[in-house]
């Protein structure tokens, strides 16, 4: 059971993709992706050592290789679904930080769990690219030769094509979450679902 | 890891209910009669219509997992990676008869063969399954059951169904597990020959394989609709074989737009 999305969905967002914001990026999304998969890759392999010593310097890294990538705004639209007419324009980003911070963070943690052991395979793209939606199948080779497949859902914005979901095994970050946040934030309002989201708030369920 | 999972349910299923079937249902008539009508809410009625019961029972098995886990902790500290990789491979080489039966009866005649040359090269040049040389040559390892087999027989949808112990599942898949199970050599071997330890350490293997991701569960605002989707969504994607539709994005804006 590969249940983890995020525990597998590290290993797919650490091979997703850096690219220099420097106005509208021109790159389509298979490109986009291993090309930063390669980037990262490289300096894992090169830096190993040093990002073990200091986490936080790995997840410098993987916040400035990712971010301009993600459409994280887009990503909080979509896990909130109709809460968004109750939320200002300023808790939605909010909540796209506090969530992009936890994303960062668990990737960080889990590129530097499965560092060497990974291979990026970029499948090619099926059809026509899609501006609102395309989806990059990718394969991660583990060493004892089993691939686990992580897709990336691209979208097409004025700053060129970025992601906004992940899907490791069929698990959608956006729909997992989605699923979670939703009745969260109809219980105890948004602002609190930020709050605890910045804390990293640990939820036993058996001690309910 | 997920057939092995699945692998590991027909064993306990079947010698769990074979012990004590009436306990077991007992257990779950009590639950489902505790909750009825008195549910609090409901996240899903028509994907999840037993989530009061659902509830109960995964924090009947939260509460097991409170003995499991500090076990699967010990055993995966004294036991080294590439042998803990060695178990895993043999437990899920042995279900090999309940993947090639599936195989046939969802007419994937070809996976089928790939299937048994896996098994036949494993189980000789991989020592007993306990080394994946199959993997390495290029043959893929393939997951059916016969949930997945009664799903692309047309039983799409079934509700959400937590089981006692074995945690999620549907109906469907639930009694996928216990038919197809009673085939896997591991449940044999302890119905049979009444030796247990094969299956406990089949358990506990996969227990242990579980723990990076434990944390991800415990830190989920809410655990219970976390194993679910992430459940349900996995088992789609099992039953496509790879290649479920997409989440309708579309349909999650609409809904910001209406």
């Amino acid at each position: 059971m590969r249940l983890s999305l995020l525990g597998g969905g590290l290993l797919g967002l650490a091979l997703c993709v850096s690219c220099p914001a420097q106005g509208a990026d021109l790159r389509e999304p298979a490109q986009l992706v291993s090309e930063t998969a390669g980037k990262i890759l490289d300096s894992l392999n090169s830096r190993g050592a040093e990002f073990e010593a200091q986490p936080e310097l790995m997840e410098d890294l993987v916040r400035n290789d990712l971010l301009p990538v993600l459409d994280v705004h887009y990503s909080a639209r979509l896990i909130l679904g109709r809460e968004v007419r109750s939320a200002s324009e300023a808790q939605v980003k909010a909540l796209a930080d506090a969530m992009s911070n936890v994303l960062i963070e668990r990737y960080a943690r889990g590129l530097l769990q499965y560092r060497n052991r990974e291979q990026l395979e970029v499948m090619p793209l099926r059809g026509e690219l899609n501006e609102r939606m395309t989806r990059v199948r990718t394969r991660v080779r583990m060493t004892n030769g089993n691939h686990i497949p992580v897709d990336y859902v691209f979208h097409k914005t004025d700053d060129g094509w970025k992601a906004f979901d992940v899907i490791v095994e069929g698990i959608s970050y956006v729909t997992t979450y989605r699923n979670q946040i939703m009745p969260e934030v109809q219980a105890t309002g948004i602002d609190a679902v930020i709050a605890r989201l910045g804390r990293g708030e640990l939820l036993l369920n058996e001690q309910k | 890891m997920t057939r092995s999972r699945g692998a590991t349910m027909h064993v306990i299923l079947n010698t769990y209910t074979r012990t004590s079937r009436t306990g077991l249902l007992l257990l779950c008539l009590g639950l489902l009669g505790g909750c009825a009508g008195t549910q609090s809410r409901n996240t899903d009625p028509v994907g999840d219509p037993w989530e009061g019961y659902n509830r109960k029972m995964h924090a009947f098995n939260m509460g097991i997992d409170k003995v499991a886990r500090p076990v699967a902790v010990g055993y995966d500290r004294i036991t080294p990676d590439p042998l803990q990789r060695g178990i895993g491979n043999f437990f899920r080489n042995l279900a090999y008869p309940v993947t090639l039966g599936n195989q046939i009866l969802q007419g994937k005649f070809v996976a089928g063969i790939e299937s048994t040359a896996r098994f036949l090269v494993n189980s000789t040049v991989g020592l007993l399954g306990f080394f994946d040389v199959a993997t390495k040559a290029g043959l893929p390892q393939y997951d059916e059951d016969f949930g997945q087999t009664m799903a692309k027989w047309g039983w799409d949808d079934s509700r959400y169904f937590v089981l006692p112990l074995l945690g999620p599942s549907t109906v469907r898949d639930g009694l996928g597990f216990s038919f197809f199970g009673y085939y896997n050599p591991v449940s044999w071997y302890a119905r049979e020959e009444h030796v247990y330890w094969p299956m406990a350490l089949d358990l506990l293997q996969i227990r242990a394989s579980l723990l990076p991701q434990d944390k991800a569960l415990y830190e989920a605002y809410d655990p219970y609709l976390f194993l679910r989707d992430a459940w349900l969504q996995n088992r789609a994607y099992l039953i496509h074989d790879g290649e479920p539709p997409s989440p309708d994005y579309e349909d999650y804006l609409d809904e910001v737009e209406d």
